[in-house]
Formats: C-alpha cells, sequence, structure tokens
C-alpha cells in the first residue's frame, strides 16, 4: 500500500459551509441532543492585577507591616485598613 | 482529497487511535495529512509532542466556531484531512460531520457502545436528510481479540449490516503498539525498524492491521 498515484485519484469535493446549511445543521444536531457544549468563559470583568500598592503618603516601613499583617490574617490590605478603622471609631467613642 | 471524521458520542472506543494509524498510514502512502484535535483529553496532540512523521500536520483544540472553516481551509486535492471528535453529543460533533466525506464510527464489541454509537449513525442521516447529501458512514468494531471472534462481536456485525450499515473488515485488534504509539510518537513502521521503542506486542501484526484497516478505509473513499 504504498505510492502516492493512487491517492491522486481522491479529489476534494465542494461542502455545504454556508450559513443558513450550518443552522440547518445544529438544528438537526440539537433535536439530538448534539448541543452546543462550548465551555462558558466567567461573567463579569476580570479581576485586575494586584499592585500590592497603598496609599502613596503610607510610609514604606509601615506600609510594608500592613501587607504582612493582612496577608497573616488572611485578608486583603483593604480589609484590614477597615478592620483598623473600625477599631480607631470605637475607640473614638469611648474617649 | 477526502474529509474522514472519527464520530462517536462515547469516550473511550478508539476514536484517536483510529486517526493516528490512519494518519500515519496515509502519510506513508504520500498524502498530506492535517488532523484536527477537537478532543478535550487533546491525545492526537500529546502524540505530535514526539517526532511527528512527515506530511502530518496537527491543529490542537479546534472548537464548535472553527470546525467548518479550518476543515475547508485544510481541505484540497492531494490533502486527507482527518477529524478527531470529542466523545459526547455536541454541535461540534454534528457540524464536523455535515463537513465529512466518510465518517467512522468506531465501537468496541458491547452493547453500550453500539446503543451510545448508533446516535451518531442516526445523526449522519439525517444531515443527510436536512442537506441533501450523501455522507458515507461506516462502523469499525475496536480493541477486538487477535486470537478469536467473540459470538458478542459476530452477532453485532451480523445486526450492523442487517441494518444495512457497512461494517469495515478487518476490526482494529486490541494491539499494545496501538496504545505504545501515543507514548513513542513517530508510526508504526518506525516502532518495527526502531529497537529502541519497546512495546512488548506483536509490532509486525498491528503494523499489518493497520494497513489492512487504511486499505478498506480507502476503497470507501474512491
Amino acid at each position: 500500500m504504498s505510492g502516492s498515484n493512487r491517492l491522486s485519484g481522491l479529489k476534494a469535493s465542494t461542502k455545504p459551509t454556508a450559513p443558513e446549511d450550518i443552522r440547518k445543521v445544529d438544528m438537526v444536531g440539537e433535536s439530538r441532543g448534539f448541543v452546543d457544549r462550548t465551555p462558558r468563559k466567567k461573567p463579569g470583568r476580570k479581576p485586575s492585577p494586584r499592585t500590592m500598592q497603598l496609599h502613596p503618603k503610607v510610609l514604606p516601613d509601615i506600609g510594608d507591616r500592613i501587607v504582612e499583617e493582612a496577608e497573616r490574617l488572611g485578608m486583603t490590605q483593604g480589609q484590614f485598613i477597615e478592620h483598623l478603622w473600625r477599631q480607631y471609631e470605637n475607640q473614638a467613642r469611648t474617649e | 482529497m477526502p474529509v474522514i471524521v472519527l464520530a462517536s458520542p462515547k469516550g473511550g472506543v478508539g476514536k484517536s487511535t483510529c486517526a493516528v494509524l490512519l494518519a500515519t498510514q496515509f502519510a506513508r502512502m504520500g498524502a498530506e495529512v492535517t488532523v484536527l484535535d477537537c478532543d478535550p483529553n487533546k491525545s492526537i496532540t500529546r502524540w505530535s509532542k514526539h517526532t511527528m512523521p512527515d506530511g502530518i500536520t496537527v491543529h490542537s483544540d479546534v472548537g464548535r466556531s472553527e470546525i467548518v472553516t479550518l476543515i475547508k481551509a485544510s481541505d484540497g486535492d492531494g490533502k486527507i484531512v482527518i477529524v478527531d471528535l470529542e466523545g459526547i453529543a455536541s454541535q461540534l460533533v454534528s457540524r464536523a460531520i455535515s463537513q465529512a466525506d466518510l465518517v467512522i464510527v468506531p465501537m468496541q464489541a458491547t452493547a453500550l457502545d453500539a446503543e451510545i454509537g448508533s446516535e451518531a449513525l442516526a445523526l449522519v442521516r439525517e444531515e443527510e436528510e436536512a442537506l441533501n447529501r450523501t455522507i458515507r458512514h461506516v462502523v469499525v468494531l475496536t480493541k477486538t481479540s487477535a486470537a478469536i471472534r467473540s459470538r458478542v462481536q459476530r452477532e453485532l456485525e451480523e445486526q450492523l449490516q442487517e441494518s444495512g450499515i457497512d461494517v469495515i473488515q478487518p476490526s482494529l485488534v486490541s494491539r499494545a503498539a496501538f496504545s505504545e504509539i501515543f507514548a513513542y510518537g513517530r508510526d508504526l513502521t518506525d516502532m518495527l525498524n526502531d529497537s529502541t521503542m519497546k512495546t512488548g506486542g506483536n509490532v509486525a501484526a498491528a503494523l499489518a492491521n493497520a494497513q489492512a484497516f487504511t486499505e478498506a478505509v480507502y476503497e470507501r473513499l474512491k
């Protein structure tokens, strides 16, 4: 079974590629359960990359300690700062 | 040249093995072969990561939206397109079938494989009606015994033939070399001639089986 001359008799044939043909094919397939199973992309805005930046006026050494403590507590810096703010407010009320 | 589509909504029936065997054997015959890997398991892509035989191009991760255009772009005189589909009932499968010159439905000789495989055969017939176009379709039994033709296999072949379904002979026998080709890449002829490619099976018999199978497929493409 060798020799490309044997294969030369096989010619390409025209296939139904028009949009209406594909619609028909999709309809026939769907009626037998051959439905679109393309994995859906996660909806919504993609999360922004983490910059690890704090407010520019926070001094770097304090910023680093906030980052470390937030990581240790398993929360974001924003959540940690909210937590600190609530403590500050409570303290201000009692004074 | 022809577009050959390997289809069955059931996984593990031997679609990728058939695809690799046909691609390598047709490439040996001198054809320029394009294989479209539409299977999320990426068996063909994994095989192609090893040394690839000459004359074969593999496209990976082919999805529903690009299958028709990619088949059209790959088809042409002097070329053979082989589409290895995912083992589920999807729109990707129905679209690929619509572009086929020959649909091969591999199935093991079990009632479950026959039942699920018949879904693909029914879909081909309905697409033929909808498109007013003949799409040749055949069944090949896979992973059969080298020693005996079992009663179940015999009965299934008879049932398929009674239903007017073309069953390719020979069946694809369960051979270690057919599995090992995915580990080593290249093709069965290389495996036979290269002592570093160790399969523990009868490579010569596997090669003869693959050649006879490809010959039977070729007869149906003429």
